[in-house]
């Protein structure tokens, strides 16, 4: 029986033994190979003294190995926690902190930052996939793959343990860790299985980190019926001729990534000429598709299906609008109806359900549903709202803090209730990055928003007013920001100004500001 | 020389100069996080400027800009064929 997440891999390695589970670039790791691995891994794990429910983080980036990091992790019944490699060693310092991680699973490439992360005042005492690092214990992944391919676990976790821990930013500017179980992500696996019809014949496109839970399709979902995911690397998210070049090659079959991916691979043109027979789904989340984009993308790509995947990292996800025909107008595409297994609330500010078809605040109680924040009980409560049935149950709805209509049933988002965006599918705190700023000795206020450029992607854009002037403030002020935010996040354009423009109670009057610059 | 230009440009201008820095022609550039996306863009453009050609978008490929001497083999193809 299926209730843990490795038992996916367990399952598929016996049923298709053969079959491709993982591929990146010309590296491939059939189920037998995965299973072997993770077994492996969690052994050198057991090794290391970790037990249930210690938090282990991976630190790599888009590479097989964090297939095998991410099963051998949980089937040592460990939680994962994945960190972004290109976030700031003071960001990685935070989780690390936070998850009380002493252990990580790396690659050699990360060599260098996890020699500044290692130097940092922390607990990390082992690296896993690096050797002969100065301060800490080194085990080499050709070490752990000596390791005895059979394992088995000393104790019992069950399918509402802990699994994994992903961090998003705060509204303080500290990142929340968000909990997700073993059911909560085989829930997703099952759902999305069902609703796109995911068989063992299917190649799925990976194209996000493991700190964005798109991925989940690609790591959860394939492995519980025995498909294989291709993982896009680093560089072929950088470059979309090369990321159409792996759609096409690859004979992918769904495929999976935010809006900008593919509005990129668009304008490249690189798939303009090639017919996709193979391509069923596309699934776009993240944030919204410009229409125009969309629907130039789905006369070109006339045999294949679009999706339309909505959900707050708090439910991995919920809602889904599978387009019926290709958009004839610029109107926003609708978020769908929430899927099975899910319940949902539209309420207004004083916590009473909408009139049909009036706005309100999106509510989800859902398989996939978070179990909470990590250490962060009162967090936890606020983000949740109790709904009691007659039985004397009680159900915890998420806020998700997002504003939607109902029409015909179906769901309409028409934007968050507060300051959290969405950029290049990260959410992103404007408040977080304000608060940022005004840490900087130099400034004296600031003022984050997003504005859209030529092709309808948000952007943040600070406005700043100094105390201190001096040349080089925007480049000092960039740095700064670099050191403390995720890349995403830091503003693509810093302008200096003398004031902003204000309400009577000297608040700041952001659309006018906006207007303004 | 032309390798070196490119590798002074990553440092100077994407890495501002840090000392502790090395890159050599065979580094992969983005795999290895010397280079993030944004700074890809910004060392095209350079490439471009530099060597007055410009790169078609279905050039802008791995297996054109993965490493220094991966660039520098294909701007040699494309001085020679514009």
């Amino acid at each position: 029986m299926i209730y843990l997440l490795p038992h996916t891999i367990t399952e598929s390695a016996r049923r298709f033994p053969d079959r491709e589970a993982f591929r990146f670039g010309n590296v491939s790791l059939t189920y037998r190979d995965v299973e072997k691995r993770m077994n492996q891994l969690a052994g050198v794990l057991h090794a290391q003294g970790i037990e249930k429910g210690d938090r282990i983080g991976i630190y790599l980036n888009r590479s097989i190995e964090t297939a095998i990091a991410i099963f051998g992790i949980l089937q040592a019944g460990g939680v994962y926690v994945p960190i972004d490699p290109k976030a700031p060693v003071a960001r990685s310092q935070f989780l690390i902190e936070d998850c009380d991680i002493e252990i990580l699973v790396s690659q050699p490439a990360q060599r260098k930052r996890i020699s500044q992360i290692v130097k940092n005042k922390n607990n990390i005492r082992t690296v896993i996939g690096v050797s002969e690092l100065e301060g800490v214990n080194t085990i080499s992944w050709e070490t752990v793959f000596f390791a005895s391919t059979t394992f088995n676990l000393p104790f019992r976790i069950l399918e509402k343990d802990l699994a994994y821990i992903i961090y998003t930013s705060g509204s303080t500017g500290q990142p929340k860790g968000i909990m997700h179980t073993h059911y909560s992500g085989l829930s997703y696996a099952r759902l999305t299985a069902e609703l796109y019809q995911i068989t063992e014949k299917d190649r799925i496109g990976n194209h996000a980190p493991i700190h964005f839970d798109i991925c989940t399709l690609g790591y959860f979902t394939s492995p519980l019926v025995g498909a294989c995911t291709v993982i896009a690397s680093d560089a072929a998210t950088v470059f979309p001729a090369s990321l159409g070049q792996l759609i096409a090659e690859e004979n992918l079959t769904i495929w999976y990534s935010v809006p900008l991916a593919l509005v990129q691979i668009l304008q490249n043109g690189v798939l303009a000429d090639r017919a996709l027979p193979h391509l069923r789904w596309v699934l776009y989340a993240g944030e919204p598709f410009p229409p125009k984009y969309l629907r130039a993308l789905m006369q070109q790509w006339s045999g294949t299906r679009f999706s339309n995947v909505y959900g707050p990292t708090e439910t991995n996800a919920c809602t889904y609008y599978n387009l019926p025909e290709i958009p004839a107008t610029d109107d926003p595409i609708p978020i769908g109806q929430v899927w099975k297994n899910t319940d949902y609330l539209i309420l207004d500010e004083a916590g009473n359900a909408v009139a049909p078809g009036e706005t309100g605040e999106l509510l989800i109680c859902s398989a996939t549903q978070m179990l909470g924040y990590w250490r962060n009980p009162a967090l936890t409560e606020k983000s949740l709202h109790t709904v009691t049935a007659n039985t004397g149950q009680t159900s915890e709805f998420y806020k998700t803090g997002d504003l939607v209509k109902e029409k015909d049933g179906i769901l309409h988002f028409l934007g968050r209730k507060d300051f959290q965006v969405k950029v290049r599918g990260h959410r992103v705190e404007l408040g977080a990055i304000e608060a940022c700023l005004v840490a900087h000795d130099s400034v004296r206020e600031a003022a984050v928003f997003t504005v859209k450029d030529v092709e309808e992607r948000l952007k943040i854009v600070a406005a700043v007013i100094l105390s201190t002037n001096s040349e080089d403030a925007v480049k000092k002020l960039r740095q700064f920001l670099k050191e403390k935010l995720p890349l995403y996040a830091v503003p693509e354009e810093i302008k200096i100004v003398e004031d902003f423009p204000r309400t009577s109670s000297g608040k700041i009057q952001r659309g006018a500001l906006v207007a303004a610059l | 020389m032309l390798e070196q230009k490119i590798i002074n440009y990553i440092l100077e201008e994407l890495h501002g100069g840090q000392s502790d820095v090395e890159i050599s022609p065979e580094d992969d550039l983005l795999g290895s996080g010397l280079v993030e996306s944004m700074g890809m863009m910004r060392l095209i453009q350079f490439v471009e400027d530099d060597n007055g050609i410009k790169v078609a978008p279905q050039d802008m490929t791995i297996e054109n800009f993965m490493t220094v001497a991966a660039m520098v083999a294909y701007i040699d193809r494309a001085k020679n064929n514009g």
